[in-house]
């Protein structure tokens, strides 16, 4: 079985070599964003099975991104977790409303980003309820 | 002298007295447009309608007296000046009504046409002074909050990027390092972890002060949270080599409490103690109940360090307070932990305090309200001294349909009782803090001011209501029950507490029922993941 694809949007690429590094050395295929435009053009051609998705983006704001995968038919299923620097107070709820799996505060604790990856992939597959309703 | 068309409403009940203002406004040439009206209300009802530069207030009006007369004007209108004119040449009263709010204190018979006329030009120009400094200290705050906001962003970024690549290394992800490397690398992680808690401080610290805090409280087991904080402090202990125990009373009732901010306090006064107590000492976290003090959970932390100077006892709890004497290796922070931490129990309404005696440690103590459901319950179910007639309990289950993710569910769960608040009528009815620990609730319950027959109305409301908000269909299962709850036969205002407490108990016993199902009732309850 491949490795699962994740497409990592932040606008600083020094941040985007090491999640790269980190995230192979966890047996993820890696790709990567550093704007707003080109986040979903990558998740067009890509097709990751996951988004870290950072808020303060050129081209485009976190936000605008989230609501365009959201609203794209063949992209809304792809779970997005927000990694920003922005205040969770103002912004937690709001990307959860939008539709993001997960908010995290950077500097987010590797190892809770790490389960958190884990957790939401493997939420994805077998996405039929649990019980007929 | 600046002449610019000035609305004076006077409320003067005498007529005489009346028309000596209205003269001495003539006498003064003043460009004044003065209304009059004699009782207070009338007042407050122009009050309500316009805007007039200045009150002119008797105090012995037919329908309020005294100092009650100016209190009740200002609480109503605080924007507008108020000069009061009394028959008293009281200097005590004067200055007790300036200390109010009031702009100046005329006594009747005693001024000029010129008199008036100042009094009334710098009351104005006070008051119009007062504002833009109100306003300024606001905007300032409002600029602090902005300010720091922005600043902690910014901060994050590059702290972000420095963290990174320390733990990329310390994992090995770059190769391999000597023990040496190590050793230095974390060191370098211990600081960049001290600047994040620092960022983070900050922020708060500037929140509490600008009144933006806010906490979430619900039904807490504070052992939990005790047992959390010790094993989270563990290791930093056992570095010091420092005896970390916990001491909790047997049957400690619940707590109404924010758990994650409650958490950040127990860490911050553990993290204290840890910090001042030599090495091989004793850190001692403790939580029991007071029998002076039955409404509060008393939770403390006991160290075996220095303690406390009786100058910093006071001075402790204040913002960017450092000790002197401390050795520059403890003073790692901005000072903002306890201050934070009073604003956290302070908003809990609990109190905070240090005990202390030179040399032999100290014992930081807080206390939390306890769970009452009949203190919850009596504004709600009492009305005009009586019961109201009849209750009912609405549980209101949300299933997932399907496995759902954590930062889902908790938005799903905020919605729902968001929208159950608006569903009730908020002076008869109650929505209860949810009941158990964050991360497993799929139960609300309501207790509601109506009979079994007419609970049919909210419980089409609540389910229309959820299933347009939370677009429910397609996520959830929505069960709504109701229940009787039986009432004592009479109301009497000397047993009145009494049946309170046992409505509070029938219903508790009601949501434990109900709860208890949820657990092990059903085997098709699907996983929640946290």
């Amino acid at each position: 079985m491949p490795n699962p694809k994740i497409l990592v949007v932040d606008d600083d690429p020094a941040l985007v070599r090491a999640m790269r590094l980190r995230l192979r050395a966890n047996n993820y295929e890696v790709t990567t964003a550093t704007d707003g435009y080109s986040a979903i053009a990558s998740a067009q051609k890509e097709r990751p099975a996951l988004i870290v998705l950072d808020l303060g983006l050129p081209a485009g704001d976190g936000f605008v991104v989230l609501n365009r995968l959201q609203n794209s038919d063949n992209l809304c299923d792809v779970p997005i977790i927000v990694l920003s620097a922005r205040d969770p107070q103002m912004n937690e709820q709001r990307a959860l409303q939008a539709g993001a799996a997960a908010f995290f505060q950077k500097p987010a604790d590797n190892e809770e980003l790490l389960s958190a990856i884990r957790l939401t992939l493997s939420l994805g597959q077998g996405q039929q309820p649990a019980w007929p309703s | 002298m600046k002449r610019q068309a000035t609305h004076v409403l006077l409320i003067e009940d005498n007529p005489g007295d009346a028309d000596l203002v209205r003269l001495r406004l003539v006498e003064g040439e003043q460009s004044v447009r003065l209304s009059c009206v004699s009782r207070l209300e009338e007042g407050l009802a122009v009050l309500s309608n316009e805007t007039p530069s200045l009150v002119l207030l008797d105090l012995n009006l037919p329908d309020c007296h005294g100092a009650e007369t100016y209190r009740r004007l200002i609480e109503h209108s605080p924007n507008t000046p108020v000069v009061v004119l009394s028959g008293l040449n009281d200097e005590v009263l004067a200055v007790k009504a300036v200390h109010h709010g009031v702009q100046d204190y005329l006594v009747k018979g005693n001024f000029t046409s010129e008199h008036l006329g100042h009094a009334i030009q710098f009351a104005v120009e006070r008051q119009a002074l007062l504002r833009s400094l109100e306003l300024a200290q606001k905007k300032q705050l409002e600029f602090k909050d902005q300010f720091l906001s922005h600043v902690s962003h910014e901060l994050r970024t590059p702290l972000t990027c420095i963290h990174q690549y320390v733990t990329l290394l310390l994992d090995g992800l770059a190769g391999r390092l000597a023990p040496d490397q190590v050793d230095h690398l974390k060191t370098v992680l211990k600081s960049v972890n001290q600047l994040h808690a620092m960022i983070r401080d900050l922020l708060e610290a500037t929140r509490a002060e600008s009144g933006k805090m806010a906490i979430d409280p619900r039904c807490v087991t504070i052992g939990d949270l005790v047992r959390q904080t010790v094993a989270m402090m563990r290791p930093a202990a056992d570095e010091k080599k420092i005896a970390l125990k916990i001491e909790l009373d047997g049957n400690l009732p619940l707590v109404h409490a924010d758990p994650d901010r409650v958490l950040e306090v127990l860490i911050n006064l553990v993290d204290n103690a840890i910090k001042f107590t030599p090495q091989e000492g004793t850190v001692t976290v403790k939580g029991c109940r007071v029998e002076a003090d039955p409404g509060y959970v008393y939770i403390s932390v006991t160290d075996t360090g220095r303690g406390v100077s009786v100058e910093a006892k006071t001075l402790i709890f204040q913002r960017m307070y450092q000790d002197p004497d401390s050795v520059d290796d403890h003073r790692s922070g901005l000072g903002l932990g306890l201050f934070i931490s009073k604003e956290i129990v302070g908003l809990h309404q609990g109190r905070i305090w240090v005990s202390s005696e030179a040399g032999l440690g100290s014992t930081f103590t807080f206390t939390l309200p306890t769970y009452s459901l009949a203190k919850l319950l009596g504004p709600v179910v009492i009305y005009q001294d009586r019961l109201r007639p009849a209750f009912v309990l609405v549980s209101v289950q949300l299933t997932p349909l399907a496995k759902i993710q954590t930062g889902s569910w908790k938005e799903t769960r905020r919605q729902c009782l968001e929208t159950l608040r608006l569903c009730v009528h908020f002076d008869k009815d109650l929505v209860l803090p949810p009941v158990e620990a964050a991360g497993t609730t799929n139960t609300f319950f309501i207790v509601a001011s109506t009979d079994l027959n007419e609970s049919g109305v909210m419980t089409t409301r609540i389910r229309e209501q959820l299933e347009r908000v939370l677009d429910l269909k397609a996520k959830c299962r929505l069960t709504i029950v109701t229940t009787q709850i039986n009432l004592p036969s009479t109301g009497t205002e000397q047993n009145l507490q009494q049946h309170v407490q046992a409505m509070a108990d029938q219903v508790t016993g009601m949501i434990l029922t109900t709860t208890e199902q949820d657990k092990f009732g059903s085997g098709r309850r699907p996983p929640i993941s946290n």
